[in-house]
């Protein structure tokens, strides 16, 4: 209870006109990338991760918080006007949202996006507050083994996540785990893999890899395709007249949604930010099925319905509070962008863990703070104040804002250390991610791989150390036994179990 | 592009990297030794090791799946942009320094535009919008956050 009254008083932060600055600031980033199509708000977190080395840690968590629960949101904006979701996670709202705007309703179907946002960011953020001190207890009661398999755990996931692609997983993780063995052992004072020079013996930072697996491949990626499809959409969007007064969702559609499908919604979306890999996307999708299973109007789905938006809108947006309680318990990320956030606590010396939320609440309550109210103010704020512009986003053209992105990617990567060294990795990286997702091998993989192998590694061999060398005592460890089994089973329900028939056919049109 | 030969696509060009530098990797890791290990301790190459054998299994199931699809990659022209890039980006890192941000990220500004095929119509909006950038990013990265970047005095003497 004492960790919950110190996160609370923790959030008068934003009070402060300055970390308020970076909050508004941050969402306005994310609200940007997020609605353009290509960018995501994991880039805007990885182009804005050199900057944190500048500033205080609170308003670069703020900023964070207030960029993920932004980018959430907005992709939802090209995806009802043009049919073109701005981030993955609004594919559903894409399916139902540009039936109305077609129909002559899509400012209507922006407020549902909004509204359903709103209501699952911030029950997101709350369930992450009030649960957050229960699982850090129950993170306490975690011992070197368990942590071991609860890491193992989290990498296993990640990789099956993406069931036709798991050798490619496999290898994009496994890579991570080895860029991340360059530099001093983990446990031992022996440098590892720095080839005769200096440069190396520290280890790779997270932040070039970052930089060059988000922003320099993107720029690589774009660069391809730089002509494809810009005059159509420019001309869709120029056509587009959205009014302010038809946002507000009329009472009745509300009511005929019904609470408990926001309820609900939000808590799937909660529940699947909380497991490894699983991201924004799925949470949307899973909702949106569950949704469309027991609608009373399942007719509706495909041909604009509000409960698919608000489904989707309300898990995609939930999930930003469920994806923060690995990482801030246990280090170990839900998704790409808390992934980023880690390093930006890392940075800043702090080691993410139940003893983070006892000792250093006042640095947590702002982040938490930031996402609630980012949720509840800035998503209908936003749209009021800049929804008739908002389609406009989409006409900015590629050639300005993808220079304008490699400049910012390159000399972020310099001005965090002032390393030509650093900037030369980042682009390295950049080449090396480029390739990778043009054969779908996964940088996401590769980032967690590169966050928890040193994890992976430090557990395993403290625990086999502690037990003379003997692997049985991750069978004899309850805890550890416990992770064993919960992989085993997401294995099997991922990969073995064939899904249901009518889930199976939805899963295969999108 | 189906007719391109097999072994020189980069589905196979990419796992054939991952397995040249995963052999670098192993044979890097066998040259690591530990100053101390007591009993049942892993030494700091044991898990290196392991995940350059993970690594090999992996591989060794992409390269199966990869020479049993029967089609290659896209069309071979796509990739001379991206390259361009990258030889621009190059460009850019070596002459950070000696030419200072200001000319060097007017140059690297300019080169994208020119890949982006960006106003190169008309040159005075090509300049203006190159200037534009230039300056913006100046104005983020020393005057907002008070970084300090290389001056072009700096890199010569």
């Amino acid at each position: 209870m004492d960790i919950f009254v110190d996160v609370l008083s923790g959030m008068t932060a934003l009070a402060d006109p300055y970390v308020l600055l970076f909050m508004i600031g941050g969402f306005l980033v994310g609200t940007f990338f997020g609605a353009m199509p290509g960018l995501t708000s994991v880039l805007a977190i990885a182009l804005l991760l050199p900057i944190t080395y500048t500033i205080d840690v609170v308003p670069a968590l703020v900023m964070c918080a207030s960029i993920f629960m932004a980018g959430m949101y907005s992709g939802s904006i090209t995806a009802t006007t043009i049919n073109i979701p701005g981030a993955p996670s609004s594919m559903m709202t894409a399916v139902e949202g540009n039936v109305l705007m077609k129909k002559g309703f899509g400012a209507n179907a922006l407020g549902h996006a909004a509204l359903g946002s709103m209501i699952g960011g911030a029950i997101g953020a709350v369930l992450l507050m009030a649960f957050m001190p229960v699982a850090a207890e129950i993170s306490l009661l975690i011992r070197t083994p368990g942590k071991f398999s609860l890491v193992l755990f989290a990498l296993v996931v990640i990789v099956i996540v993406d069931k036709g692609n798991i050798a490619k997983g496999i290898v994009a993780t496994v890579l991570g785990v080895m860029i991340a063995t360059v530099g001093i052992d983990v446990l031992q004072p022996i440098p590892r893999f720095n080839f005769g020079t200096e440069l190396l013996v520290e280890g790779i930072d997270i932040m070039p890899l970052v930089i060059g697996a988000f922003a320099i491949s993107e720029v690589l990626m774009q660069s391809e395709s730089w002509k494809d499809g810009l005059s159509s959409t420019l001309e869709k969007a120029k056509n587009i007249k959205i009014r302010r007064r038809d946002f507000l969702p009329p009472r009745s559609e509300i009511r005929e949604i019904g609470l408990m499908a926001y309820l609900r919604a939000s808590l799937i979306g909660y529940g699947i930010g909380i497991l490894p890999g699983a991201g924004g996307s799925m949470a949307a999708f899973v909702s949106y099925a569950m949704a469309r299973s027991s609608s009373k109007k399942p007719h509706e789905y495909g041909n604009g319905s509000r409960e698919g938006i608000a489904a989707a809108e309300a898990a995609n947006n939930s999930m930003c509070g469920g994806a923060f309680v690995p990482m801030l318990m246990f280090g170990i990320p839900g998704d790409p962008t808390t992934a980023i956030v880690l390093g930006v606590l890392v940075i800043n010396g702090l080691q993410p863990g139940p003893r983070l939320l006892e000792n250093q609440a006042e640095l947590l309550g702002p982040m938490l703070g930031s996402l609630f109210f980012s949720a509840l103010i800035l998503i209908p704020l936003t749209l009021w104040l800049f929804g008739p512009w908002f389609i406009k986003i989409v006409s900015i053209p590629k050639g300005l804002l993808y220079t304008g992105i490699a400049v910012v990617a390159l000399v972020g990567s310099y001005v965090a250390t002032y390393s030509i060294f650093q900037m030369s990795l980042a682009v390295i990286f950049g080449v090396l991610a480029y390739f990778m997702r043009k054969q779908n091998y996964s940088t996401v993989s590769m980032l967690l791989g590169f966050i928890l192998g040193p994890d992976l590694e430090e557990y395993l061999r403290r625990s086999l150390s502690l037990s003379d060398g003997n692997p049985v005592v991750f069978l004899t460890n309850p805890d550890s036994l416990f992770f064993l089994a919960l992989t085993g089973l997401f294995v099997w329900a991922i990969l073995i179990r064939k899904p249901k028939k009518g889930l199976a056919e939805m899963g295969s049109d999108i | 592009m189906a007719d391109r030969a097999p072994l020189l696509r980069t589905g196979v060009l990419l796992p054939f990297f991952f397995l040249i530098v995963t052999t670098v990797y192993l044979a890097a890791a066998f040259n690591i030794h530990s100053q101390f290990a007591g009993d049942g301790e892993m030494s700091p190459r044991s898990v290196p090791i392991l995940a350059a054998f993970v690594m090999y299994v992996a591989l060794a199931v992409v390269f199966f799946n990869e020479f049993r699809k029967p089609t290659a990659d896209g069309p071979a022209g796509e990739m001379l942009r991206p390259l361009l890039v990258i030889v621009a980006t190059a460009g850019y890192i070596a002459l950070f320094r000696p030419l200072g941000y200001w000319l060097s990220t007017l140059a690297f500004s300019s080169v994208l535009f020119a890949i982006f095929h960006y106003q190169i119509r008309k040159p005075h909006l090509f300049a203006l919008y190159a200037i534009g950038v230039t300056v913006l990013f100046y104005g983020l990265f020393a005057g907002v956050f008070g970084v300090r970047l290389p001056t072009i005095t700096e890199g010569f003497f």
